[in-house]
């Protein structure tokens, strides 16, 4: 992660941006993931059909 | 010694000491970020969720109230079913419009009816007295897709309004986006519902609570006189099976003139 991180292009602030908006990125995603598992195998919402 | 005499050193069959902990390390770490995957999944099912719908009530339960304001209410002609088959003129009631299909005469009496709302606005407030998370309402919304039944409980479409005769259903999640029937498990026949609609207050009485596939759709199957019908999901944290509890209209504006 470390590594990953200073190998980041352009200088520090820039770096510390583009980490900022990849965790962005990610947690969204994995919100959506955790929202698709939920809906579809934890609790549909209790429909039938 | 000397080094060129020296035996050649033989390659050890095991792993080197820096593999095994390189291995150890790795095996910590993906524990670790498995751990904080599966620890967020529970937070975001759990808790995320439920904030989200209760945030979705606040202003469901006003758009509920502003429906009550302007909803079109109507009077229409009634005709209960005779022996058996359910009575006319409601949308999804079954039964036949066509009155030749009565076997006998029944005197058509009026009801009450409203306009339906538009799919994912809210229309109604559901309370159930022995349910703490439903004791001071929780709005329903038109509509049983995923989107709707994030906000609120769902009424099924092609099933009559609440208050209506027929059978109305209404789906809600059991665990998670506010869980609104998560404990519909402790009814027991006698226990009451109500649901408010721009009609005004309609009571339903639990007659039966059944375990059922979710492919049984039967349960949404009309019925003689005024149901109302709530599937949820079971068991709790899962979506295998359908908890389904069947109530029957007791008390409400249009109780007179579909059961007497």
């Amino acid at each position: 992660m470390k590594q990953w991180f200073l190998n980041l292009p352009g200088p520090m602030p820039l770096k510390i941006a583009i980490a900022v908006v990849v965790a962005i990125v990610a947690l969204v995603v994995l919100f959506f993931v955790y929202d698709w598992i939920g809906s579809n195998l934890l609790d549909t919402g209790g429909t039938v059909g | 010694m000397d080094d060129a005499t020296a035996p050649p050193v033989e390659e050890s069959a095991t792993p080197s000491r820096g593999t095994v902990t390189r291995a150890i390390r790795a095996a910590g770490w993906t524990s670790i970020i498995a751990g904080l995957l599966i620890l967020g999944f529970v937070v975001q099912q759990l808790f995320v969720t439920t904030w989200f719908a209760e945030q979705h009530q606040v202003a469901l339960e006003e758009e509920a109230l502003e429906h009550f304001a302007v909803a079109e209410v109507s009077t229409v002609q009634y005709t209960p079913a005779p022996a058996s088959g359910t009575g006319t003129v409601i949308p999804g009631a079954g039964g036949s419009t066509n009155d030749d299909d009565i076997p006998a005469a029944a005197e058509p009496r009026p009801i009450l009816v409203e306009s339906t709302a538009e799919t994912g606005t809210a229309f109604a407030v559901i309370r159930i007295p022995k349910i703490e998370r439903l004791r001071d309402g929780w709005a329903v919304v038109e509509g049983v897709s995923v989107r709707d039944l994030k906000n609120g409980a769902g009424h099924m479409p092609d099933t009559p309004l609440p208050g209506l005769p027929g059978n109305s259903v209404i789906s809600g999640h059991r665990t998670t986006y506010g869980a609104p029937f998560n404990a519909v498990d402790v009814l027991v026949p006698g226990d009451l519902i109500e649901v408010e609609t721009a009609l005004g207050i309609h009571t339903y009485e639990v007659r039966e609570l059944q375990i059922v596939r979710p492919t049984d759709v039967w349960v949404t199957d009309p019925r003689e006189g005024a149901w109302l019908t709530l599937t949820t999901c079971h068991p709790k944290l899962s979506s295998r099976q359908r908890l389904i509890v069947f109530a029957e209209l007791v008390d409400g504006p249009n109780y007179e003139a579909i059961y007497t």
